[in-house]
């Protein structure tokens, strides 16, 4: 018999009970739900972090006082303060004559409790950064009104501010805030133009800051604090060669021996990635787990459910048998139903886990999308574990005696 | 089926099996009934030529439709030999018997045996799905079979939206569509009242007269009589068998 029978076959009998077969189906659905929600939430989170968190724009990588590591656990800590100098800006100058793989390098500097006064409004926990102007092709934001921090503003130390969306939301509601003046910590600047809107990491807004020259900040804050030095490289296989050769620059600089240990810390898209990867990966292995055994308990009531299918339909068999239905027919029906039944609920599995990516995406910032590969995979091992547990109630109907099943009816 | 064909010639007379489309030879049925063993057959000889009409009747419990399902494939014997158009199908694997099933043989029986969701038209379609024929062919050829039993307008028709006569009917245009070279039925008109018993005769006469064998199973004295050699069964045994008043000598 044709494939094409068996499965018209196998649709009748799922239209014909459609509770049932939902019901039958829960475990399956359930399951390829979770396989395909996991990996579209762990694919959403990793974009996301590789994007947002790590502000770290397309190839770029940035060099610190301390490293990633350095800062996940507070022994490791307090052993870096004590190591790893502060970098300075004559460090900065130093890479910017020296290191020739990157194509752009900016220092910036930051205080993440800065408060800014104007318009008779207060805005407090704003962060305040120093920036050079290079610093621009590091961000993953524009400039949406206005012009960015100038050479000429970072040699002169200009009291100019280049603020970000929510400060214009709060302090200049309706108003061009280009001109006007505001008070960052008690010092008067002039705003020069406004980023681009960049949204919510986890609750926190992007937009909620206000950059001035790096040379104004140290004139401000003093010239103790750290500098962060960004990079950025001319194409993905650039930057490896980039990061290189600013560890090998950084290490000549300081002197370190061949086996010393760095003491900066260099902070590609990789580190951060590698971070998150383990965090991502172990939730995901527990839920693969998770949808395993659904997917196996899916299998068993399938296999119930096919055994009674089976028995329900003997004279059905015993018919097809008289009229000479060959074993291999009837196996092949049975096997045919119970994966077209196991993959209908793979199906309706990809759509649930599609609807709940849809509803993460509107409550969360987080671009969730349904990769193609999770998809054909889901649809697969349904329909594998269709294939696999129809096996026995297939033998059974495919062994029945012509006769015996025909009498089944009488 | 080459190698049974070679064998049956070798085991078998040769001038027997050139007209013979039935033969049985010493043909038993033994059912096991837990301790107890229940002989249905004990020995059948048996010899039924092309196009010949045969009504077989006999006591309830005699071995009617145990013998017929032996003849029609749907069982192998305990013991004895059969052969089906010199072919010797007592000692086929099971798939093989569904081939001649298939290929061979019409079955007709008496509660029609119909899938109750399928339409009439795909119904009679079934037997030609499994000969692995394609749609079209298959959808010609299913029509013109039920066009032939006067159903052609009922091909939509759920078996419980047709009358007894008219299920009997689908059954029948049902056993003809492989155009096999034998029809058995077993109590084709149990379920019919007579004047609807009279039709689905007059349609098996047809079908005699377009050539093919029948061989059928009744009660019924005045059903017998369209045959035109009635074999009676006595427990288990051929009691008598002899020519009607149809019966018309052979050239
Ligand atoms: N599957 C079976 N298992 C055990 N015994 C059986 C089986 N089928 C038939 N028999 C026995 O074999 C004998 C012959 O049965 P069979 O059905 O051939 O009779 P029949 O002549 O067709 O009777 P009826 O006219 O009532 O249809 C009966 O005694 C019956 O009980
Ligand atoms: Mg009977």
């Amino acid at each position: 018999m044709h494939f094409k029978e068996a499965i018209g076959i196998a649709l009748d009998t799922l239209r014909a009970h459609k509770l049932r077969s939902f019901l039958t189906l829960l475990g399956v659905i359930i399951s390829v739900c979770t396989l395909v929600a996991v990996i579209a939430l762990v694919q959403g989170v990793n974009l996301y972090v590789a994007t947002k968190i790590g502000r770290l724009g397309l190839n770029t990588f940035s060099l610190n006082q301390f490293s990633l590591h350095d800062m996940t656990d507070r022994q490791r800590f307090a052993r870096a303060v004590h190591r790893n100098p502060p970098l300075r800006m004559a460090d900065y100058d130093f890479l910017r004559r020296n290191a020739t793989l990157p194509i752009a390098i900016a220092a910036s500097v930051a205080n993440n409790s800065g408060t800014l006064k104007a318009q008779g409004q207060e805005m407090d926990d704003l962060s305040v950064r120093g920036v050079t102007p290079s610093d621009l092709v590091m961000e993953s934001f524009h400039v949406a009104q206005g012009r960015f921090i100038s050479h000429f503003d970072e040699q002169h130390r200009t009291q100019v501010a280049f603020i970000g969306p929510d400060v214009v939301k709060h302090i200049f509601p309706g108003v061009n805030p280009l001109g006007r003046h505001i008070l960052v910590n008690g010092s008067q600047f002039r705003v020069i133009g406004v980023a681009s809107k960049q949204g919510n990491v986890f609750g926190r807004s992007l937009d909620q800051f206000v950059m001035m020259p790096i040379s104004t900040f140290r004139k401000l804050n003093g010239k103790q604090a750290s500098i962060n030095i960004s990079f950025k490289a001319g194409g993905s296989a650039m930057v490896q060669p980039a990061m290189d050769q600013v560890r090998m620059l950084m290490r000549a600089r300081r002197h370190l021996a061949y086996t010393a240990k760095a003491n900066f810390g260099l902070i590609g898209s990789t580190a951060v990635m590698d971070l998150w990867h383990s965090i991502t990966g172990a939730i995901a292995a527990v839920m693969v787990g998770v949808s395993v055994v659904f997917l196996v308990v899916g299998g068993i009531v399938i296999m119930n459910i096919m055994l009674a299918a089976v028995t329900e339909r003997t004279y059905e068999v015993g018919i097809r048998k008289a009229i000479g239905a060959r074993r291999t027919d009837i196996l092949r029906q049975f096997l045919v139903e119970s994966a077209v039944l196991s993959t209908t609920g793979g199906v309706l599995g990809i759509l649930a886990a599609w609807l709940f990516t849809l509803l993460a995406g509107r409550l969360t910032p987080i671009p969730f999308s349904l990769p193609w590969s999770a998809v054909i995979m889901a649809l697969l091992v349904s329909t594998a574990v269709g294939l696999f547990f129809g096996i026995y109630p297939a033998g059974k109907a495919a062994k029945l005696d012509p006769i015996v099943a025909l009498h089944s009816e009488t | 089926m080459p190698s049974t064909l070679t064998q049956s010639a070798a085991a078998h007379p040769p001038e027997a099996a050139a007209s013979a489309i039935i033969r049985t030879e010493d043909l038993w049925k033994i059912y096991q009934m837990g301790v107890e063993q229940v002989a249905a057959l004990r020995g059948v000889n048996l010899q039924i030529a092309r196009n010949e009409y045969v009504a077989i009747m006999g006591p309830s419990g005699s071995g009617k439709s145990t013998l017929m399902n032996l003849i029609g494939c749907l069982d192998s014997p305990s013991r004895g030999q059969y052969w089906l158009n010199g072919q010797q199908v007592s000692a086929m694997p099971d798939d093989d018997l569904a081939y001649i099933r298939n290929r061979e043989i019409g079955f007709v029986f008496q509660t029609f045996n119909l899938l109750p969701r399928a339409t009439a038209l795909h119904n009679v379609e079934l037997p030609l799905i499994y000969a692995g024929i394609g749609t079209e062919e298959r959808a010609q050829r299913a029509l013109e079979a039920l066009r032939r039993v006067d159903l052609e307008p009922r091909k939509n028709h759920r078996p419980n939206e047709l009358s007894g006569g008219q299920r009997q009917r689908v059954a029948i245009a049902r056993a003809l569509v492989t155009r096999p070279s034998l029809i058995l039925a077993d109590e084709p008109t149990g379920n019919l009242d007579s004047t609807t018993s009279k039709e689905i005769m007059i349609l098996f006469d047809r079908l005699w007269e377009e050539g093919n064998t029948i061989v059928l199973v009744t009660h019924e004295h005045d059903i017998a009589e369209y045959a035109h050699r009635v074999i009676h069964i006595r427990d288990g045994q051929v009691a008598d068998d002899k020519p009607t008043a149809r019966a018309r000598p052979r050239a």
